[in-house]
């Protein structure tokens, strides 16, 4: 009989101390019910490769880019600010929470050097991203995203991005479908563009290493 | 056969979408010169604010990265004479500029959006203006034919310019009147031209009426003797020298 008791004020004991473990660690619970990191990167390597380097050229290199960059693109594709047909159907799934250690991933990883191009286009592409088009008024690419396409914190990482991509984003702000440029900058120059300078542009932006320092 | 034609009109239709990138320009402004309530130097309420402000040298550098594009990391444009070249003018007058084509005195299309207010705030005008004070640059400016440079001098020094912009083309930091001297030849040609027609819209009226009676070729040849001038900062050293 007093073994009885006594195991079950034993029992008791622990399952008090079960329940204030389980009070204290209940942020922590939360936490382990929202995906790992390594599982939601899997999300993100379907279209974008496990190293941020992507296979597909509509799809963009994540690798190298800022983290705030990354950042702010996937809150504006969550506001809808950003639109994307393929986005639009993935961020739902991705908690605004995730997005700094999704960026912070992506940005450390190696960037590849850059792609092949067209090589004639490209030189026209590199008279426009170094001096600009005086006549329409276009600015030069590398004031503000650098000579190598390394950008800042402010602009954008662009060396080496797929080509195919980047006439998809100049297009998008040329036409407005993509605003959400901070200072509404890339609409003002896309703009100006007609689409076969923009073309070159992108064949040379793809060949850019962007080697910083 | 089809390139050659291809070429010809390319040619041909170069200095006409140059003209008519001009024109965009000059367009009246309706706030400005010629209009009733128009006061040059009347400062617009950005203008004192930005005034207020201390600017930032460093922070400028970086704020300028925006107008690289056009005005190059050097600040000294380009050498047609599309973009003017900045390096050392008086922080007043490119504040004055830049607040001005934002508030709609001074029309520019073309840095329009790139200097409006969503573009750079009122403290990053006070330190880009900082920091082109202290610019420089290795560049060569552009200078015209050189044929009538002695001409060019004797207008300028001889007429009301000088009263203003001063013998080496320094201007007046305290009254915005803008540093000239190694300016491009392109740039001083064309806003001389804009101010003689009433288009620029912030112009003096005094400089309208100064510049009024001059033909094409004497502000070509000012505007050559203008570009062919030193930078000022250089000017005002040599003479604290001698």
């Amino acid at each position: 009989m007093r073994l009885i008791l006594h195991r079950m004020r034993r029992s008791g004991q622990i399952a008090l101390a079960a329940l204030i473990s389980g009070l204290l660690l209940c942020p922590a619970c939360a936490l382990a019910q929202a995906v790992p990191l390594q599982e939601r990167l899997q999300l993100c390597a379907a279209c974008h490769s496990p190293d941020g380097n992507s296979l597909i050229p509509e799809n963009p290199n994540l690798s190298g880019l800022d983290p705030d960059y990354i950042v702010r693109q996937l809150h504006d594709f969550k506001s809808g600010n950003r639109k994307s047909a393929v986005m639009s159907g993935i961020i739902p799934m991705v908690d605004e929470k995730e997005f700094a250690a999704l960026a912070e991933f992506f940005s450390r990883q190696k960037p590849n050097p850059g792609g092949k191009s067209d090589a004639k286009l490209a030189a026209q592409g590199r008279e426009i991203y170094d001096e600009g088009i005086v006549g329409s008024a276009v600015p030069a690419c590398s004031g503000c995203h650098n000579d190598d396409g390394s950008g800042t914190d402010k602009y954008p990482r662009i060396a080496g991005q797929h080509s195919a991509y980047v006439v998809q984003q100049l297009l998008g702000f040329k036409n407005g479908e993509r605003a959400n440029d901070v200072k509404a900058v890339m609409r003002a120059v896309a703009k100006r563009m007609n689409e076969k300078e923009i073309r070159a542009v992108a064949e040379y932006v793809v060949t850019l290493k962007g080697a910083q320092e | 056969m089809k390139n050659t034609v291809a070429l010809f009109v390319t040619l041909a239709l170069l200095p006409w979408q140059a003209a008519s990138a001009d024109m965009a320009d000059a367009v009246k402004s309706p706030k400005g010169y010629g209009s009733k309530d128009y006061v040059w130097g009347k400062l617009l309420p950005e203008q004192v604010e930005v005034l207020r402000r201390s600017g930032d040298l460093a922070r400028g550098k970086e704020a300028f990265r925006g107008c690289r594009g056009c005005h190059k990391a050097d600040a000294a444009g380009v050498t047609d004479g599309t973009y003017p070249r900045l390096t050392g003018q008086h922080a007043s007058v490119v504040i004055k500029q830049v607040t001005e084509v934002r508030g709609g005195v001074r029309i520019n299309p073309k840095m329009e959006p790139f200097s409006a207010e969503h573009a750079i705030s009122p403290q990053e005008i006070a330190d880009i203006a900082v920091f082109l004070e202290s610019a420089e640059t290795t560049r060569e400016n552009g200078k015209g034919e050189g044929d009538f440079v002695a001409r060019g001098k004797k207008l300028y020094e001889q007429g009301k310019c000088m009263k203003c912009h001063g013998i080496n083309g320094e201007g007046k930091a305290e009254k915005a009147y803008p540093a000239i001297a190694a300016q491009h030849y392109g740039y001083l040609k064309r806003e001389m031209d804009y101010i003689q027609r009433g288009v620029r819209g912030n112009s003096h009226p005094d400089m309208v009426k100064a510049i009024r009676h001059y033909s094409h070729r004497d502000i070509e040849a000012m505007a050559d003797y203008l570009s062919r001038m030193p930078d000022y900062r250089q000017s005002l050293a040599e003479r604290k020298g001698q």
